[in-house]
């Protein structure tokens, strides 16, 4: 067993253990009902996408500055488990607001800035995966991942800017009981240190890919791909 | 409680599917690696 393997084990496991509190512990809210207990984990994706995000900026930043190839690998490995984390929180949104409102999506500013940020991390998956691998690309997709974060503060401070249907936020003005405050913080910490492992074992995997790319001989390459030639008569 | 389960549900699929996959991406290039040594 690897130590990646290992890891995601333990990350596994915590889940769990915030499953069993969401589903178990957590009273069941008094308005919203059963679809209430959908708010742990939609919340927490949302912070710990917002933590990649933040990665992937001071890591674009550091890249920006120094060339060095380790804050490169770190920006791709952070983008794409933000993007991963913050489909889950559309998802979950989706599946949590038509119980409650009564439609899967509104074009209301929480929504939109959320599915803004989606989009632009995914222009800079795009941009990575389309662009030509070098010191250009990768200079572009740092710019992008550092301008891109300016969506965060928009998204989280959007319910307050804005007033729509979604609610505001509960955590910081204290509204949750003591039960479903420990739930959320339990859940928030299982699923940070999940995004934690999934940017390693991305990052790990950057890096080889990175060794491969560079151990491959471009020379043996070139005669591999190419015809034999055909013998002389 | 259906939009819970398909909620939970959709989360498990996408975040387990993607470390899945990565945990199989991760295994296959540490063997090509080890492999050029």
């Amino acid at each position: 067993m690897t130590r990646y393997t290992r890891l995601t084990a333990a990350a596994v496991l915590l889940m769990l253990v915030a499953g069993g509190l969401i589903f178990l512990y957590a009273p069941e809210d008094y308005l919203q009902k059963e679809p209430q207990r959908i708010f742990y984990l939609h919340v927490s994706t949302a912070i710990a996408a917002f933590a990649c995000f933040a990665v992937v900026m001071v890591a674009g930043a550091i890249y920006l500055r120094t060339e060095s190839a380790r804050a490169d690998r770190i920006a791709r490995a952070a983008t794409l488990v933000g993007v991963v984390l913050t489909s889950v929180t559309l998802v979950m949104g989706m599946l949590y607001a038509k119980p409650i409102w009564g439609t899967f999506w509104l074009w209301d500013a929480r929504l939109t800035s959320t599915l803004v940020l989606w989009i632009i991390y995914m222009g800079y998956l795009l941009l990575r995966r389309l662009g030509e691998p070098g010191r250009q690309t990768a200079r572009f997709a740092a710019v992008v991942g550092i301008f891109g974060f300016v969506d965060v503060p928009i998204v989280y401070f959007s319910v307050t800017w804005w007033r729509g249907h979604h609610p505001g936020p509960v955590i910081v003005s204290n509204a949750l009981p003591p039960e479903m405050l420990f739930t959320f913080l339990v859940t928030m910490v299982c699923t940070l240190f999940l995004a934690g492992v999934m940017v390693a074992i991305r990052y790990r995997i950057e890096t080889l890919a990175d060794a491969v790319e560079e151990g491959a001989d471009p020379v043996a390459q070139l005669v591999a791909t190419q015809r034999e030639p055909e013998p002389a008569r | 409680m259906i939009y819970l389960v398909v909620a939970y549900a959709a989360a498990v699929l996408i975040l387990g599917g993607f470390l899945w996959l990565s945990l199989g991406t991760l295994r296959e290039l540490e063997t090509k690696a080890s492999a050029k040594k």
